[in-house]
């Protein structure tokens, strides 16, 4: 239902993806990985349509959801019509309000006001999350702030997720934890989810397809278990 | 019924400043204070609200009350008394009472749509660049104004005395009608009773300053705010979630500037006289002192900053001549050296370097006075 198709951006002068094109299905999980200044974050802000000086300047191609092109909208009605979101790298969660208060503010983009019932439903997927419900965000751990990052987007009833290296700075039982909790997400609510990881290793296990990026071009892609097992992606990327 | 009371106590306040006035309890002087308190408590809690509340760092507030005074003087003169610049006054001075709420609105609206000069810009630019962006558009507006010869150019512009006079025969002779209806053989317009002028724009300043204060906090506690408070967090965050950040930008320039411009037309209003060149970066730059000494986002803090900031600029008008004299008394100063009002600019700013070395937060933080005192939600919330 995603489809990418010869997307050029840039940042000024620079171009940082020079036509690349991929399509993610209802329902899967697909990962884009990478070297650092692949490109994969680049990828992900101009899908969501973020705007400049952080983020890039779609030069050329398409992205379209079910046919509708994005380039014409602004990252709100993404988020509002598209049904899609992002937990961006660095988590960017609202430091000084209450957990409670940044899952609140999240449901800015529903229409209807059950804004209990879908907190709640954060809450059981996050348990940690309601331990420290009245607590302020910034005194949160690390882990704990990606788990708001991420219930914070689900709370924008999202159809499609994306992630931005969501195992930065965990510990890897927790980095599990989280996985398995998105796995969970995708298997039981369908919610495509579009990862990006530095961690190949762990994004090519949990994902149904990948691609691989190099200096803003694709340079591999197929099946996540047929990727993990590539000689040339296991020296690259996985650490031979 | 509690939360009543405070505004019960606020009205009273009001009556009675009012009262004081009227009966000559409070000279020409501290009435021109109270007012200038007035107008100072509107200008810097429209700044908090783009400095504070949304975290960008506008420098150029000034520039708006500019637009207000200016646009607000043109209406007063055009409407209520024959002028060479407009002929005959579109109204004459007997609707001046009635229809000064037209003249506010009037600068309100105009002070709102030159704060597109930065609203505008602020969608693609942030931080420091757009703090440039206001100091230049300022600096646009103080030129434009300077260069218009119609309206006086760099000599200013005179006229809305006659505005506000017109204003205080009318209230007058309503009393007149008033204590001729009660039955009384008395004429106020005649007697010591009579209100005066500068009464009729005490009572106007409290208003609109009372306005200032109740849409700023309406705003703050509404959805819209919120999506105003989550911008100064982290604009990437807000977008992501949905919020349309350039209608939440454009809303709080708006506002801001409005309200800025709801200050400049008081103002001009209270002196009976503008000049563009009392609204530079100076003008601006004491709109910022007040915020950053009451504390940036919180309103009760910049109300209580704005009072205290206008009382100790007035205040110094009397130390340094006592300090000249005493200094010079037990001979610590030369002789031949006189001690005068520039010091008042020696003084303010170092007490803004003490201030940021101290307490940088300013007065209450972002935090409001019920937050401090939490036994004062029993009276009011302001959050």
């Amino acid at each position: 239902m995603l489809q990418v198709s010869n997307l050029k951006a840039a940042y000024g002068k620079i171009e940082a993806l020079h036509g690349i094109s991929f399509q993610v299905n209802r329902g899967e999980i697909v990962t884009l990985i990478g070297a650092n200044g692949a490109g994969k974050s680049t990828t992900l802000k101009a899908l969501m349509r973020l705007r400049p000086p952080e983020s890039p300047v779609v030069t050329g191609g398409d992205i379209t959801v079910d046919g509708v092109s994005l380039l014409d909208m602004a990252a709100h009605r993404v988020v509002a019509d598209i049904g899609m979101t992002l937990a961006p790298e660095g988590r960017r969660i609202f430091g000084n309000l209450t957990v409670m208060e940044n899952l609140q503010l999240a449901s800015w983009s529903r229409r209807e006001q059950d804004t209990d019932k879908a907190i709640r439903h954060i809450f059981d997927l996050f348990p940690r999350l309601a331990e420290r419900a009245r607590q302020r965000s910034d005194t949160l751990s690390g882990g704990e702030q990606q788990m708001l990052a991420i219930g914070r987007a689900l709370m924008t009833q999202c159809a499609i997720l994306l992630l931005d290296e969501p195992s930065m700075g965990l510990a890897p039982l927790i980095m599990y934890d989280m996985f398995r909790t998105l796995k969970k997400l995708n298997a039981e609510a369908g919610l495509t989810l579009i990862i990006v990881e530095q961690n190949a290793h762990l994004a090519l296990q949990v994902a149904d397809r990948g691609y691989v990026l190099d200096t803003g071009q694709i340079v591999a892609e197929g099946p996540a278990q047929e990727l993990l097992h590539r000689p040339e992606i296991k020296a690259a990327y996985l650490g031979g | 019924m509690r939360r009543y009371t405070i505004n019960m106590l606020l009205a009273l306040a009001a009556v009675l400043l009012v009262l004081m006035a009227q009966t000559n309890l409070m000279d020409k002087y501290a009435l021109q204070i109270v007012m200038l308190i007035g107008i100072n408590c509107i200008f810097a809690t429209s700044l908090n609200l783009v400095n504070g509340y949304m975290g960008e760092f506008s420098c150029g507030h000034a520039g708006f009350m500019c637009v207000g005074a200016y646009v607000g003087s043109l209406l007063s003169v055009a409407f209520f008394s024959d002028s060479a610049l407009f002929g005959q006054a579109l109204f004459g001075p007997e609707w001046a009472l009635a229809l000064f709420p037209l003249v506010l609105i009037g600068a309100m609206i105009a002070a709102a749509v030159a704060g597109l000069l930065v609203a505008l810009p602020s969608f693609r630019t942030r931080d420091d660049y757009l703090a440039i962006i206001t100091i230049a558009a300022n600096y646009i507006v103080i030129s434009i104004i300077e260069n218009i010869d119609a309206i006086g150019g760099p000599r200013g512009f005179s006229g809305m005395k006659k505005t506000v006079n017109a204003m205080a025969d009318s209230v007058n002779t309503l009393l007149d009608g008033f204590v001729g209806f009660l039955g009384f053989d008395f004429v106020v317009s005649d007697s010591d009773y009579a209100m005066s002028a500068a009464v009729v724009m005490l009572i106007w300043t409290l208003i609109g300053a009372f306005i200032c204060v109740q849409v700023i906090r309406r705003l703050m506690t509404s959805t819209y705010g919120k999506s105003i408070s989550a911008i100064c967090q982290n604009e990437v965050a807000a977008e992501i979630m949905g919020i349309n950040t350039n209608r939440a930008k454009i809303m709080a320039f708006m506002i801001s500037s409005g309200l800025g411009g709801l200050a400049g037309v008081l103002y001009a209003h209270v002196y009976g006289y503008v000049n563009a060149q009392s609204f530079n970066l100076l003008k601006s730059t004491e709109g910022l002192v007040m915020v950053y000494l009451g504390g940036m986002g919180s309103l009760s803090g910049v109300l209580l900053a704005a009072v205290a900031f206008t009382l100790l600029v007035e205040l110094l008008r009397f130390v340094i001549p006592w300090l000249n004299t005493t200094l010079h008394e037990v001979n610590l100063l030369p002789a031949d050296y006189q001690l005068d009002q520039i010091w008042t600019w020696v003084i303010i700013p170092l007490m803004l370097i003490l201030l940021m070395q101290f307490r940088p937060e300013g007065f209450l933080g972002n935090r409001e006075l019920t937050h401090v005192f939490p036994g004062l939600k029993r009276w009011f919330t302001l959050k």
